[in-house]
């Protein structure tokens, strides 16, 4: 149960993070898309690769992205994920929340500090 | 539709389709993978560690493979096996805790499943595959349909000639065959024993398929001219009147006079013409002569090619018809229409829409069930709400929560299937008992079978989700912490949580009302049938064909020499009051005839219903005379062409004129086996109307004429007696046989028992299975509306407490609750009341004519019944919160 609460934490903000970088960069395929988050959080972030698939499944299953067989730059067959209209709505709505939410953490962490 | 929602759905539609593609998805992810994990490896080895080090930190990096392998596929379906089982685990130990709602959510949903299961048995087994045969729904028969007649129908009995221009001229028959009555008298010990027998053509057991149970079916040497005389029986035949002897195969019996060997014996299902016998026959060009000196009529069935359609059979056979009217124009109406009808026609036809009618009924029986367990679900989850916020908190997933909660359902509803099969499986065979016999194919056996249980387990699961979905997501839904701060007895608590089970309750009280109506529509309109007045006195008859031997019995004197004798000795049978002769059996009048009148000319034929009688019948009968008199003895024994007619013949054909004395033709006559020449009869009296058409068609014009002026005709005797009508059957028999050893009584009866069968049974069942439906839907929303004011008062109790510590009166909270009941109760009402109206063209065919769907006294009735019930429900949980001790509900917590 432990262990589902925290991947489910951990798996909105990296379903957000993703469509941010796909909203940013463009199409990218799986391993472009974990470099990129690797980057922008400077090693902050512990992150398994590997859920960032299970993250574009749910998000193409949503229908925020679309995925397309393509090449990449050393001419390997890769998956390219981009982000579709709808994704962009959700991306607005899902970063005005997560903004919201932070918000309020930071407040309360602030008064828990002043205390 | 918002986003989200519309999300949801796309979600959902990639799980199910996610179900059928999934190996080269999997293939195509495992590849991806790969992908990653040597990019990864390169990468970690361009910054100079080894290759199997730069391995092992690509695969540290990127995670355990297996793992994600089965997030992946736990997203990618509905459910997955594991966690199935895990909360069906929870499911039964949830349920094994709440016996008391487990028991009656079970026992509700086995009763309008077992209901369901029932009605589709008998649907299945009699209206979708009640034929046994090879390709059962190709198979049709013609119809000549009179357009100048109202109602429907047509005659379907063809000659021989119009039989062989159907077979060898038609373009849409794969192959036609065919099939002739005949009564069939055979030696049996010391007496005649009598069968019912079919006469059938060339390749009629090649067009069924089906081969014999012992010994062959007949083949098509058996025709040749010259072959050995063979016969084959029924199943049923062989087991009532043989035991089921094997050893009477390959038997010789004398049947009418003909030896013939008994070669085969077919399976119980076969029931072509519903025949004792089958005995071969090839029909020849030419007036062929049938049972009693009829005319012989074949009733044809022909097989439709594949893919030609009933219309295009029909516009073929319409050409034929065409052809065969202008040769023979006496046998067509001036304007006819031919219609193709599928074989299961015959019989089922009206009863078709009844079975549909009380499985619609079911139906709804089967969603107030639905909506009681879904208020009891959503009663138990407002208690349980702490229980799920708690699961929330600790990270279950809104689907997961959903998923457990539909799981229970699930298993609810396959409890109720379990105990509704058994339910079905005892009800049905109460259902076949009340069956009215005549109105369903004799082919057809009724039973719980494959199709029947699948149908159950479909039913089971919709029911599952449609009372456990609306709960499941309604918990899902709730906002995490509410319930944890609420104690579930506040005071506003309560009112927020019964918006839902209200409209389910309000639902139930609608489709209740809907079917109470059905039930009183069909209730008052059998009460109405049984006041329809026959015009004859039908208690207290005996009645039985008499099939004459034909060799024996050719003329008129011949036909009279058995009568007289025997009439004199049926009336001195103690306890008898009369007896006569009749050739038609009410309901139903004699033979159609072309009918002139001396003096009148017409340009249209006239048409009346031919009855020959002796001078008993309408003493027997109790039939009213309006004008004139009935035939004398004298006149019977002398045959004098005298004639009854009834008040509908007058009004039809000699309006405003005096009947009595006019002399009327009856060509009819001259087309007999032992015609009578110059057929001119004198009217001497008119009498009332009786039903001669069956009860549902108006009156036809009838003649009665003295039996004895022709030898034709069948000849059926009526007995009216002091006692019960079938007590006379052995002394009958007896009289017949000492008038002539050679005769057997045939379908001997009581009149009202058979015209009860034949008319009320099909109403009756109708009515019947409703009333019971109606009566448990009753029942149940009963228990609906009761469980939910007592949960709501139950949960009030602080409030009501607080209330009369301010002063309310016991009579105030009293009102309070009966009329929070009462309203949903009539808004119940006022919605049912629309939708029967609304559904009142469905029933309005199951309806005695004259009744409307929106008869007034019935909607009246039903709805009264149903707010009265509703009040009883809700008096005793306002008895119960009027007694609240204020000092004990506000002390409790």
């Amino acid at each position: 149960m432990t262990n589902a609460k925290k991947s489910e934490v951990l798996q909105g903000t990296l379903d957000l993070m993703i469509l941010k970088t796909l909203h940013a960069l463009g199409a990218q395929h799986g391993f472009g898309i974990a470099r990129r988050i690797e980057q922008v959080s400077r090693d902050v972030l512990q992150l398994n690769e590997g859920k960032v698939y299970t993250s574009l499944l749910r998000l193409l299953q949503q229908g925020w992205i679309a995925a397309e067989w393509g090449t990449s730059d050393n001419n390997r067959k890769a998956k390219f994920y981009s982000i579709t209209a709808r994704g962009e709505k959700q991306l607005a709505v899902e970063t005005e929340n997560w903004e919201r939410i932070s918000g309020v953490v930071g407040r309360v962490l602030r008064l828990e500090g002043e205390r | 539709m918002d986003n989200r929602r519309i999300s949801q759905l796309r979600a959902i539609t990639a799980r199910v389709l996610g179900l059928f593609r999934s190996r080269k998805r999997d293939r195509e992810f495992d590849e991806e993978m790969q992908a990653h994990l040597q990019l990864l490896v390169d990468r970690f080895v361009a910054q100079g560690m080894s290759q199997e080090d730069a391995a092992a930190a690509a695969r540290r990096q990127f995670g355990n493979t297996t793992l994600l392998q089965e997030d992946r596929r736990e997203l990618r379906t509905l459910v997955s096996v594991e966690d199935l089982g895990r909360d069906l685990r929870y499911a039964l130990r949830s349920l094994g805790r709440s016996r008391a709602f487990t028991a009656v959510a079970i026992a509700t949903l086995g009763l309008g499943i077992g209901a369901s299961t029932a009605i589709f048995s008998v649907i299945d087994n009699v209206l979708l595959e009640p034929f046994p045969y090879k390709d059962p729904g190709r198979m049709v028969f013609l119809q000549i349909h009179d357009t100048a007649r109202g109602q429907e129908g047509g005659r379907q009995g063809y000659t021989s000639n119009e039989l062989l221009e159907f077979a060898e001229h038609n373009h849409v028959f794969d192959g036609v065959i065919a099939a002739s009555d005949d009564l069939v008298l055979y030696k049996q010990g010391e007496g005649v024993e009598l069968l019912y027998g079919a006469h059938v053509t060339p390749g009629t057991f090649e067009f069924f398929g089906m081969p014999a149970l012992y010994g062959r079916v007949l083949q098509a040497p058996d025709y040749q001219p010259g072959a050995a005389p063979v016969f084959v029986m029924r199943h049923k035949t062989w087991m009532v009147r043989f035991n089921g002897d094997p050893g009477v195969l390959n038997k010789t019996f004398v049947l009418n006079g003909t030896a013939r060997t008994l070669i085969g014996i077919m399976p119980p299902r076969f029931g072509w013409y519903e025949a004792d016998v089958l005995i071969p026959e090839t029909p020849i060009r030419g007036a062929a002569t049938g049972y009693a000196g009829l005319p012989a009529r074949w009733f044809l069935l022909g097989r439709l090619k594949t893919g030609v359609s009933k219309a295009q059979a029909a516009a073929d056979a319409t050409v034929i018809a065409n052809h065969l009217a202008k040769i023979n124009p006496q046998d067509y109406p001036a304007h006819f229409r031919v219609f193709v009808k599928r074989l299961g026609d015959t019989v089922v036809g009206r009863f078709e829409s009844t079975l549909y009618t009380i499985l619609a009924a079911v139906g709804l029986l089967l969603l107030i069930g639905c909506g009681n367990v879904a208020n009891l679900m959503l009663a138990r989850a407002t208690s349980r709400e702490k229980e799920f916020a708690l699961r929330a908190v600790l990270g279950a997933g809104r689907t997961r929560l959903v998923r457990l909660l539909l799981v229970e359902s699930l298993v609810l509803a396959i409890g109720g299937a379990a105990l509704g099969v058994l339910i079905a499986w005892g009800g049905l065979k109460l259902i076949v008992a009340a069956m009215p016999q005549n109105l369903i194919p004799a082919e057809s056996v009724i039973e719980l079978n494959a199709p029947v249980l699948v149908f159950t387990l479909v039913v089971a699961v919709l029911t599952a989700l449609i009372f456990g979905l609306a709960p499941a997501l309604r918990a899902a839904r709730r906002e995490l912490n509410d319930p944890l701060r609420d104690s579930g007895k506040g005071v506003i608590g309560g009112f927020r949580t019964g918006r839902m089970r209200d409209t389910v309750v309000v639902m139930e009280v609608a489709v209740s009302l809907t079917l109470l109506i059905g039930a009183g529509l069909l209730m008052r309109s059998f009460v109405a049938l049984r006041e329809v007045h026959l015009g004859l006195q039908a208690d207290h008859v005996f009645e039985t064909q008499l099939p004459l031997p034909e060799d024996r019995y050719k003329t008129a004197a011949q036909v009279r020499g058995f009568f007289q004798p025997l009439l004199a000795r049926v009336k001195a049978i103690p306890g008898v009051v009369d007896a006569t002769e009749s050739s038609a059996l009410p309901p139903y009048g004699g033979m159609d005839s072309k009918m002139d009148i001396s003096g009148k000319s017409h340009e249209e034929e006239w048409h009346t219903l031919l009855q020959n009688i002796s001078e008993g019948y309408f003493r027997v009968l109790r039939i009213p005379f309006k004008m004139g008199r009935a035939f004398s003895e004298a006149e019977i024994n002398d045959a004098r062409r005298v004639a009854v007619v009834n008040e509908t013949f007058v009004s039809t054909f000699l309006r405003g004129e005096d009947p009595m004395g006019r002399r009327i033709k009856l060509a009819g006559l001259e087309t007999l086996a032992d015609p009578v020449r110059e057929p001119w009869f004198e009217i001497v009296g008119v009498v009332a109307d009786v039903t001669n058409q069956g009860l549902q068609a108006p009156v036809e014009p009838e003649v009665w004429v003295p039996y004895t002026v022709t030898g034709s005709g069948a000849q059926v005797l009526l007995v009216r007696s002091q006692q019960t009508p079938t007590a006379l059957m052995n002394d009958v028999r007896q009289a017949v046989w000492a008038t002539d050893t050679g005769v057997a009584l045939a379908f001997p009866s009581a009149l009202q028992d058979r015209i009860s069968q034949l008319l009320y049974a099909g109403p009756r069942f109708a009515f019947l299975l409703m009333t019971i439906f109606g009566c448990l839907g009753l029942i149940l929303v009963t228990v609906g509306v009761y469980s939910v004011l007592a949960y709501a008062t139950a949960r009030k109790t602080h409030e009501i407490g607080i209330r009369m510590a301010l002063g309310a009166q016991r009579t105030d909270v009293l009102r309070l609750v009966i009329r929070t009941g009462l309203r949903l109760v009539s808004a119940g009402a006022a919605i049912g009341l629309i939708m029967s109206l609304l559904l009142g063209r469905v029933i309005e065919a199951e309806l005695w004519r004259g009744l409307k769907p929106y008869d007034p006294a019935t909607l009246a009735g039903t709805t009264l019944l149903l707010v009265g019930t509703g009040a009883l429900a809700c008096w005793i949980p306002a008895r119960r919160a009027a007694r609240v001790d204020p000092m004990v509900a506000l002390r409790y917590e």
